[in-house]
């Protein structure tokens, strides 16, 4: 039998004791081969009760995926752009983040940091999105996020109640829309309510929509990159539309003194017959009108335009979705895209449906108990072709110099010839899609 | 001598902490501003040194141009409005012109105590197409389609801004005006009261030449605090409509924060600087020329 001196005891103590974490880190080394932590930075805030789909969705997910760990950084607005571009800039990127599709989020998808995720995506998966889910967006035919939802920046709303007590129906002419403004008049309603106050309404909410019409993505295409010009008759035609509008008393009066939210409260209190807004609005009005008056909107696209090339067409955008670091490799990379595709496919587009977001993924929407508006909003951003936002298109710089030019128009101080001519000289000499 | 060297010493290890303070959160910054309006950026990266390229268009951007009248509009009601209602409500209620003047001065006061993101929202609410005000004329006019056309005018588009402005602001200075005026010697009033003198003589020779110190001081604060006007004008229009109330704040913000061009804002912002230093400076020389007259 082994007799152990007093000092081997110690020694055998002591050697146990330095023994017993390196038997423990390894266990550690072990889980760590196992589990992933990925940090994030998301542009949400998941207090807000409109975030309860992504909410929602999150615990799904963490429940599927024990061996995922997030650590989750969340803000909103342009506080969350700004810590954005300084952790772009200071090159401490999280590993997943939110990435817009159009220009909002250049400073990350433009500088090399955002991972293309093409090599994750597979015919069998994209088979199931609408079509414009995956257009490029990188000059190679990049694609940095899944838009979870297309947002529709083009809808018309019309109040069929107000319609039919002045024996009208909703009209499906431009010309008809012109004609339907006396009787409304006459009968004490407003025509249309829009609030461009902010500017950014009439470009988005309408011209967009207006130059497809008359011109398609094709004619935008070359418009562009310069092989056409913002001069042409599709530019400036949608212009002189707008313009046309506010002479014949088309819109409410002050559609430039009022804000997008007061529009809608106009519409709201049955002061006017259409309202010109985003799709995503009817949101909105399942929450806040009474039955009855949700019954009595139609949405529909406006009406159809003479001259126009792209009927029925209407305007959208990809909404923001989330991104990889392009830095990501092995289990961590295929971690953030498995939670991209759980969020974007099916199981996260039926909750995030559940809770009132239209997603990309095609579902059955049979199988849901939605209200009639919202069913109105999935059918319409299904079967209207959708043309592109400007403001996501071209430099947000160039949109500081039309969105107050379409209000000076508006104003009457400029033709839309002028607004064409000085837009289309600033893209000429300044536009990133001309250089 | 060596006391004095001593002394000179602890002068300058006393101030070593407020200097190394001050150069590195004001002296750097500007001189970083400096060299920043020299470059050009685009896509969130620097292109290049431009020279003085940048300020050469801004001076000959006319929504620049626009917005700097703008700010000399705000500069005017401030100094030639803000301060001289101050002094008048405040010597209303010095000389007790009026009953319960603990009453009006809380209610004068009350205006300044509130966000100036507050007070564009409820102005906002009274003058919009869908607020009380257009809802109240067009009951009364019976004309559905009235609108508060100032504000669509290019020229008169300020004027509400101008009007909340002077209503917000003048409380500031006629409590400051109110603190300063007590400290006048009873006796002084007393004595030209008995001499004969009236109340405009009493304000103008005796009350005034006793505030000029703080007439200056709330010049200063009124000239800096209307170039850098942003919170309650980015609130209650955002310099619109097209770029009519727009001012150099607001067009600095656009231009390094929206378009993330931070050479070309940080151009804007040395031209504010410029013009705050100038402004000030041209105040203290006339001020200079009345104390020596009154001297």
């Amino acid at each position: 039998m082994l007799k152990l001196t007093h000092r081997g005891a110690w020694l055998l103590i002591a050697l146990t004791v330095l023994a017993i974490p390196g038997l423990f880190a390894n266990g550690e080394k072990e889980e760590e081969s196992d589990s992933v932590t990925l940090t994030t930075y998301f542009q949400i805030d998941p207090a807000n009760p409109q975030q309860e789909g992504y909410v929602k969705m999150l615990e799904a997910f963490e429940a599927s995926r024990p061996d995922i760990t997030f650590e989750h950084e969340y803000a909103t607005g342009e506080a969350f752009h700004q810590k954005f571009q300084a952790m772009v800039a200071s090159r401490q990127l999280p590993d997943m983040f939110t990435t817009y599709v159009g220009k909002r989020t250049a400073y990350v998808t433009e500088t090399g940091n955002a991972m293309d995720l093409r090599s994750f995506l597979t015919d069998d998966f994209m088979g199931h999105f609408s079509s414009a889910t995956f257009e490029a967006q990188g000059p190679e035919g990049e694609i940095y996020t899944i838009p979870p939802s297309m947002a529709v920046c083009h809808a018309m709303y019309a109040n069929t109640a107000i319609l039919d007590e002045v024996g009208l129906k909703p009209a499906e002419t431009y010309e008809e829309l012109l004609a339907q403004v006396a009787p409304l008049k006459e009968a004490g309603y407003y025509t249309v309510s829009m609030g461009n106050k902010d500017q950014w309404v009439v470009n988005s909410w309408l011209l967009s929509a207006f130059v497809e019409r008359m011109g398609g993505k094709e004619w935008f295409n070359k418009a562009m990159v310069g092989d056409a010009s913002f001069t042409d008759t599709p530019f400036v035609r949608s212009l002189e539309f707008v313009d046309e509008m506010v002479k014949k008393g088309v819109f409410s009066p002050g559609v430039n003194q009022m804000s997008n939210t007061e529009a809608d409260q106009e519409f709201y209190q049955q002061k006017s017959a259409y309202l010109i807004d985003a799709g995503w609005r009817t949101s909105a009005m399942v929450s806040i009108l009474p039955q009855e008056q949700q019954d009595a909107i139609h949405m529909m696209a406006f009406p159809a335009l003479p001259g126009e090339v792209s009927p029925n067409s209407s305007a959208a955008v990809p909404s923001e979705g989330f991104g990889m670091n392009a830095n990501l490799k092995g289990a961590k990379a295929q971690a953030a895209f498995d939670f991209i595709a759980y969020y974007t496919g099916k199981d996260g587009a039926t909750i995030r449906l559940n809770h009132g977001e239209i997603p990309t993924f095609g579902l059955d929407y049979s199988n849901f108990d939605l209200p009639a508006l919202q069913l109105q909003y999935a059918e319409y951003s299904l079967t209207h072709p959708m043309g592109y936002v400007i403001d996501a298109k071209m430099d947000p710089e160039g949109m500081g110099l039309l969105n107050p030019d379409l209000q000076a128009m508006m104003f009457g101080n400029i033709t839309p010839e002028e607004v064409a001519a000085r837009y289309e000289a600033w893209v000429a000499e300044n536009d990133s899609n001309r250089m | 001598m060596l006391e004095s060297r001593h002394k000179k010493f602890s002068y300058y290890a006393l101030l070593l902490p407020a200097l190394i303070l001050f150069l590195f959160v004001i002296v750097f910054p500007i001189g970083m501003s400096g060299v920043l309006s020299l470059t050009r950026w685009k896509n969130y990266q620097m292109q290049g040194f431009v020279g003085l390229a940048n300020y050469g268009k801004i001076l000959t951007d006319a929504s620049f141009l626009k917005a700097l009248g703008n700010n000399g509009q705000i500069v005017l009601i401030s100094v030639f409005g803000q301060i001289p209602l101050g002094i008048l409500l405040a010597y209303v209620l010095f000389r007790k012109f009026v009953k319960g003047v603990k009453f009006f001065e809380m209610m004068i006061f009350l205006p300044i105590t509130i966000s100036s993101v507050v007070v564009a929202l409820l102005w906002n609410r009274i003058f919009s197409p869908v607020g009380v005000y257009t809802a109240l004329v067009r009951s009364i006019s019976g004309n559905p389609d009235y609108v508060m056309r100032i504000s669509e005018s290019p020229y008169f588009a300020m004027i509400p801004i101008l009007f909340v402005l002077l209503w917000m602001h003048t409380s500031l200075y006629m409590v400051m005006f109110l603190a300063n005026m007590q400290r006048i010697p009873k006796s002084s009033l007393e004595a030209a009261r008995i001499d004969g003198a009236k109340e405009g003589t009493i304000l103008i020779k005796i009350v005034l030449p006793a505030l000029a110190n703080v007439i200056f001081t709330s010049s200063i604060f009124a000239i800096s605090g209307s170039l850098k006007s942003f919170d309650l004008i980015f609130a209650m229009t955002g310099g619109g409509p097209v770029d009519y109330t727009n001012v150099m704040s607001i067009y600095l913000y656009k231009h390094t924060f929206t378009y993330n061009n931070y050479g070309y804002g940080s151009a804007v912002s040395l031209i504010i600087v410029a013009l705050s230093v100038g402004l000030i400076s041209f105040g203290r020389g006339i001020y200079g020329h009345f104390q020596k007259k009154f001297d």
